[in-house]
């Protein structure tokens, strides 16, 4: 990855009593990627996070936040940092507005042209003024995002963005982090176990199992471009596929082929021409479930979540 | 600094509770003053004493109190004080205040700092409590203020709220005064030590207060320990206030022992060495002070650390 990382994780690790909860994490964020943080529930997903916010102490191991140190340099390097952990739990009792009244208040240089401005981002400004606790869920949910931005991050860490949101909120919040990331170059760190979730809005995941990071995979990279042809009778088209030579595997009523597009047209003429009926063509994308339970080798997944 | 404090006070009061507080407060104190003159106006009628017969009667009893061997310094000055200044005021036909006159409700004001006593408890429990309870602790520590600047501006948000409200006792019992019993006849003197002359009564009624207001303070800060270590308001509420009941009873109970003179509950009455009663005489102001200071050091150093180790997990 180009560009020098933003946020680094190093040797972070947390024991509480005497498990270890996390082991030795090694991360780093870059501007303008979005960057999943995957694992089964009880993995160390939430403390991770809250080491990076300085709500939790590292055992050993730092957080570094554009070259500064979490735990030395507190107020320096979370001032970087937009954070929305579970829940963005508001004063119920004040009104949105001063709700980021009260936080801007805690960053230096939040104008409240500033507070106006992050409003309108949200969409908020109708309701602004009302009560925290006649807010929907959703409304909640961009409030949160509101109170994240206020300082202009470099940085925005979610944990469990989506928690509760429903699909038309789910789709809004993911067009808009993917938009605060290309446009101002802000690095997001998104945790979540909706693993579709993840594949949409992810460029980069991480994978974090008993609070070992497992892997770190680019999106893009596990999408080798396949197809998936439903043509009859099977045997035929699987023997002129395979005699032209592309790799094959069965899937569902039909089979899977590894193919760039340009060879599609090709293969469908040669078909046709073999006297196969052709019911279906088309691109076909392993979901994330199936690269994630590859990569977790499956059955400790399970484990990990039977613990 | 300032902009937390001002953040603080905008939760604060944010709350009903708060506004219900000083709406409590004001009516107790109109009530109180109403009762009294329903109470004096139908107890007295046809009891006509002077006044100078009153006076007489406590400057004998005040007499007796000095032959007792046991006294302090402290108490032989407030009874020497009394004695002076009724005979003074026999003398030179000086008339007390009256029991129903807007002057003496001023002055018996500070014994209703109780009651601020009580609410005070109750915002210095639930003002941290309250944030982890909501869940706001997570949004209000993730921002780049260090964690003790938060719970410093919390504490003194709680210290402003007492005294304001001691303040409103002042004025509330003032003008309940004035509306139900008018200024009455009476002028107010002080003994200086050597002589007897007129005084301010609102400069004593301010003093009473601020002697008061340090069992605000002690109590208060008690039980913002207790919220900021518990994290729960309700049982940090609960333990404060059992406190404060069970523990003047226990001076009584530990009155003989040494250790009664380190107890905080034996300190925290200010204007005993004013008003000639004191359940443990061999204590002084500077001590009480002294003992004062050393359990606030130990509450506020409990609840700095606790809270600045925390791991938030809520």
């Amino acid at each position: 990855m180009d560009g020098k990382p933003i946020v680094q994780l190093k040797n972070l690790s947390k024991t509480i009593g005497k498990k270890k909860i996390i082991k030795n994490l090694n991360l780093d964020l870059y501007p303008g990627q979005i960057t999943g943080f995957l694992g089964p529930n009880g993995a160390g997903k939430t403390t991770t996070i809250r080491m990076m916010v300085g709500l939790m102490q590292p055992t050993s191991g730092d957080v570094m936040i554009d070259g500064q140190s979490i735990q030395t340099d507190f107020e320096e390097s979370i001032q970087k940092v937009g954070v929305i952990v579970e829940n963005p739990e508001m004063y119920k009792y004040m009104s949105g507005y001063k709700n980021l009244l009260h936080f801007s208040r805690m960053h230096k240089g939040v104008s409240k042209q500033r507070i106006d401005e992050v409003v309108m981002q949200v969409g908020m400004q109708n309701r602004i003024h009302e009560k925290v606790s006649s807010y929907s869920l959703g409304m909640r949910q961009r409030l949160g995002l509101a109170q994240a931005l206020l300082h202009k991050p470099k940085f925005l860490i979610l944990d469990e963005p989506t928690n509760g949101l429903d699909p038309a909120g789910i789709r809004e919040f993911r067009l808009y982090l993917q938009k605060v990331a290309t446009e101002s170059g802000v690095a997001v760190f998104v945790s979540s176990h909706l693993l579709s979730e993840i594949e949409l809005l992810c460029d980069r995941i991480a994978i974090i199992q008993n609070g070992e990071l497992i892997g770190i995979k680019n999106v893009n990279e596990l999408h080798h471009p396949q197809y998936y042809i439903h043509a009859e009778p099977l045997e035929l088209a699987e023997e002129v596929l395979s005699g032209i030579g592309f790799p094959l595997a069965k899937h569902d009523k039909g089979l899977v082929i590894d193919s760039d597009e340009q060879h599609i047209p090709g293969a469908v003429q040669m078909l046709v021409s073999a006297g196969a009926k052709i019911y279906t063509v088309q691109p076909h994308r392993a979901t994330l479930e199936d690269q994630f339970l590859e990569m977790t080798g499956g059955g400790q997944f399970a484990q990990a979540h039977a613990k | 600094m300032l902009k937390l404090m001002q953040n603080e006070w905008m939760k604060l009061w944010s709350k009903k509770a708060s506004w219900m507080m000083v709406f409590l407060l004001v009516v107790i104190l109109f009530a109180s003053a109403a009762i009294t003159k329903y109470v004096n106006s139908t107890a007295n009628e046809g009891i006509e004493e002077s006044w100078q017969n009153v006076v007489a009667a406590q400057q004998e009893a005040n007499q007796a109190m000095l032959m007792d061997p046991n006294m302090n310094e402290a108490q032989k000055d407030y009874y020497t004080g009394q004695i002076a200044i009724a005979e003074y005021r026999l003398e030179n036909d000086v008339q007390p205040f009256e029991f129903t006159s807007m002057q003496q409700s001023v002055l018996d004001a500070h014994e209703m700092l109780s009651l601020v006593t009580l609410f005070t408890v109750v915002i210095a429990a639930g003002i941290t409590a309250s944030e982890f309870s909501q869940g706001t602790i997570k949004m209000l520590l993730t921002r780049p203020v260090r964690r003790w600047k938060v719970l410093t501006s919390k504490y003194l948000t709680t210290m402003v709220f007492a005294g304001l409200l001691s303040v409103i006792t002042l004025l509330a019992a003032a003008l309940a005064g004035l509306v139900f019993f008018g200024i009455g006849e009476g002028t107010f003197l002080v003994w200086t030590g050597s002589e007897v002359m007129e005084g301010s009564y609102w400069r004593e009624a301010i003093k009473l207060s601020v002697l008061s207001f340090a069992s605000v303070w002690i109590i208060g800060t008690f039980a913002f320990m207790l919220g900021t270590v518990f994290r729960s308001s309700s049982l940090a509420i609960g333990l404060s206030i059992f406190l404060m009941f069970t523990g003047i009873q226990a001076v009584f109970l530990l009155s003989n022992y040494e250790i009664i003179k380190y107890y905080l509950f034996t300190h925290t009455d200010l204007t005993q060495f004013y008003s000639g009663f004191m359940p443990v005489p061999d204590i002084t102001m500077t001590m009480s002070l002294i003992v004062l200071f050393v359990y606030f050091l130990l509450f506020l150093g409990i609840s700095y650390w606790t809270f600045s180790k925390r791991d938030i997990t809520a």
